[in-house]
C-alpha cells in the first residue's frame, strides 16, 4: 500500500502541495488528474523520493520515503516511468533495462538481460533490443522506459504523463501496453491528460487542484453527477473535452 | 667532416630527446588524469574541506605560469623544505600537477554536462551514488570530455618543452645542443618543430578515434 497523509511540499515560498491524503492499495489503478501546475508531478516525485517532503508522511509498503534508510526499500517497490523517458543514452535497450536489476537486486547479468529481452518482446520490441535510445522512435523509447520500470518487478508503477511527448499514433501504442499491464494486476499511479484513457483503465480518480486533493472517487462516480457536482471538476472536464 | 656538420648520430640524439619528451608527456598525463579525475570525484561527492581544498589548488595551478611552478619545485623545494629533487622529478611533479588542474576543470564540466534527468532515472531505481557515478555518469562524461581533453593534451605536449630550462635532455634541449654545435638554427628547429608536430598529430588522431568510439551510441545506425 502507498499511504500518503497530510503531505506538504513547497518550493521556496510557493506551497505546491497542501495536505494531501491518498491511499493506494494493491491492484488499484489510480489516475491523478488536474490542471497544469496543480502539483501532479510533484506528488509523484514525493512518492519516489525525488523531492524532499516538507510535512506529512509518505510510506510505500510501510517504508517511509523521508527516512534515508527506508527510502531504498521504498524505491525497490515502486517503478517510475518518466515523461521524457530519461533513458541512459550510452546503453542499448537491453542494457537500460538490465542495469538496475544487476546493480540493485544483484541479478546475474545474463539472467537480467534475458529478462530484458522477454519484456521487450512483450511490448513488441524484440527487433530493437540492441539499439541505442537515439536509434529509437519516441514511442519505442517509452516502451523501453516501461520495460525498465517493470524489470524491477515493482509492486507499484508510477507514471507521470508518459505519453505527453508522443504523437497520437505513438500514444495509442504506449497506452495499449499500459492497458495490458493494468489488466495483469499491476498497481498504477497514473498522472495523465488522457481523460478517456484514464476513464477506461482506472479504478479511481484523484483530482488535484492548486495542491489540494479535492476529489477522490471511484472512476464511475467521478465521471457521473457526483463529479460534475464539483464546479472545479466540471470545469476541468469540459475544458479537456473541448481540446 | 668539420665539427659543425650534422652526423648520423645526431638522429639518435634527436630520437632520444623525443623519447624523453614522450615519456614525460605520457607519465604526467597518466598521473594528471588520475589526480584530476580523483579531484573531480571529490567535488562530485561534495566532500567537505577536501572539495574546497581541491578547488583552491586547481585555481593556483591554472592561474600561474608553468615555468614559475617549475622553478618553485626545482629551486624552492630544496631551499625551503630541504628536499632535493632531480630535474626529471621536478619536471614530473610540475607537469603532472599542471595537467591535473586542467583535467579537473574538464572532468568537472563533463560531469555537470550529464543531465539531471539521468541522475533521477538512476536514483529512482535505487542505484547508490557510486553506482550512479560509475555506470551512468562516467561513461557519458567521458564521451563529453574526450574532445576538450585531446585539445588540452596536444597543448601539454608542447608545454613539456619548458622543462629543458632546468636541464632535462628532452627534444627541445637536444635541439638546443645541436643548434649550438652546428649553428644551423633554421634546419635544427625545423626538424625539432616537425617532430613535435607529428607527435601532436598522433595525439589528436588517437583522441578523435576514441571520441568516435565513445560517441558511437549517438549515431543513427538505421533500422
Ligand atoms: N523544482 C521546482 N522549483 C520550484 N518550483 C517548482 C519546482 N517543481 C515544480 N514547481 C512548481 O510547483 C507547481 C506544481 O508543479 P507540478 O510540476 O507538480 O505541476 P503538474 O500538475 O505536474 O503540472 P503539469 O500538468 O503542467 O505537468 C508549479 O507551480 C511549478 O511551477
Ligand atoms: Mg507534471
Amino acid at each position: 500500500m502507498i499511504s500518503i497523509t497530510g503531505l506538504h511540499k513547497s518550493f521556496g515560498s510557493a506551497t505546491v502541495l497542501r495536505g494531501i491524503d491518498l491511499e493506494i492499495s494493491q491492484g488499484e489503478v489510480v489516475s491523478v488528474l488536474g490542471s497544469s501546475g496543480s502539483g501532479k508531478s510533484t506528488l509523484i516525485r514525493c512518492i519516489n523520493g525525488l523531492e524532499k517532503i516538507d510535512g506529512g508522511r509518505v510510506t510505500v509498503d510501510g517504508f517511509d520515503v523521508s527516512k534515508p534508510r527506508e527510502l531504498a526499500d521504498a524505491r525497490k517497490r515502486s517503478g517510475t516511468v518518466f515523461q521524457l523517458f530519461n533513458l541512459y543514452p550510452h546503453m542499448t535497450a537491453v542494457q537500460n533495462i538490465a542495469l538496475a536489476p544487476v546493480e540493485v537486486l544483484n541479478v546475474p547479468r545474463k539472467d537480467a538481460e534475458a529478462e530484458a529481452r522477454r519484456l521487450l518482446q512483450q511490448v513488441g520490441l524484440s527487433e530493437r533490443a540492441d539499439a541505442y535510445p537515439a536509434q529509437l522512435s519516441g514511442g519505442q523509447r517509452q516502451r523501453v522506459g516501461i520495460c525498465r520500470a517493470l524489470a524491477m518487478k515493482p509492486s507499484y508503477l508510477l507514471l507521470d504523463e508518459v505519453t505527453s511527448a508522443l504523437d497520437p499514433e505513438m500514444t495509442a501504442e504506449v497506452l495499449s501496453i499500459l492497458a495490458n499491464i493494468a489488466k495483469q494486476g499491476t498497481t498504477m499511479v497514473f498522472v495523465t491528460h488522457e481523460i478517456e484513457f484514464a476513464r477506461s483503465i482506472s479504478t479511481r480518480i484523484a483530482f488535484l487542484d492548486k495542491g489540494q486533493m479535492i476529489a477522490d472517487l471511484p472512476t464511475e462516480d467521478f465521471f457521473s453527477d457526483k463529479g460534475m457536482a464539483m464546479p472545479r471538476v466540471a470545469q476541468f472536464l469540459s475544458k479537456m473535452r473541448k481540446d | 667532416m668539420r665539427y659543425g656538420d650534422f652526423t648520423p648520430y645526431d638522429l639518435v640524439l634527436l630520437l632520444q630527446g623525443l623519447s624523453v619528451s614522450l615519456a614525460l608527456f605520457v607519465s604526467t598525463t597518466l598521473i594528471g588524469l588520475l589526480v584530476g579525475t580523483l579531484w573531480a570525484v571529490i567535488r562530485f561527492y561534495r566532500l567537505p574541506v577536501l572539495a574546497q581544498l581541491v578547488a583552491f589548488i586547481a585555481e593556483l595551478l591554472k592561474n600561474s605560469p608553468v615555468l614559475v611552478q617549475l622553478f618553485l619545485v626545482f629551486f624552492g623545494l630544496p631551499a625551503f623544505l630541504k628536499i632535493n629533487v632531480t630535474p626529471t622529478e621536478a619536471a614530473v611533479i610540475t607537469l603532472s600537477g599542471n595537467s591535473a588542474a586542467f583535467i579537473y576543470v574538464i572532468a568537472v564540466s563533463a560531469i555537470e554536462s550529464v543531465g539531471r534527468d539521468q541522475l533521477e532515472a538512476a536514483r529512482v531505481f535505487g542505484l547508490n551514488r557510486w553506482q550512479i557515478l560509475r555506470r551512468v555518469i562516467a561513461p557519458q562524461a567521458a564521451a563529453f570530455a574526450v574532445g576538450p581533453l585531446t585539445g588540452l593534451l596536444v597543448n601539454q605536449l608542447q608545454v613539456t618543452s619548458l622543462i629543458s630550462v632546468i636541464g632535462v635532455i628532452d627534444l627541445t634541449k637536444v635541439g638546443n645542443i645541436l643548434n649550438l654545435r652546428t649553428l644551423k638554427p633554421f634546419v635544427v628547429w625545423t626538424i625539432v618543430g616537425a617532430l613535435y608536430y607529428l607527435t601532436a598529430k598522433l595525439v589528436a588522431y588517437a583522441g578523435a578515434r576514441l571520441e568516435t568510439r565513445l560517441r558511437a551510441h549517438t549515431k543513427w545506425k538505421g533500422l
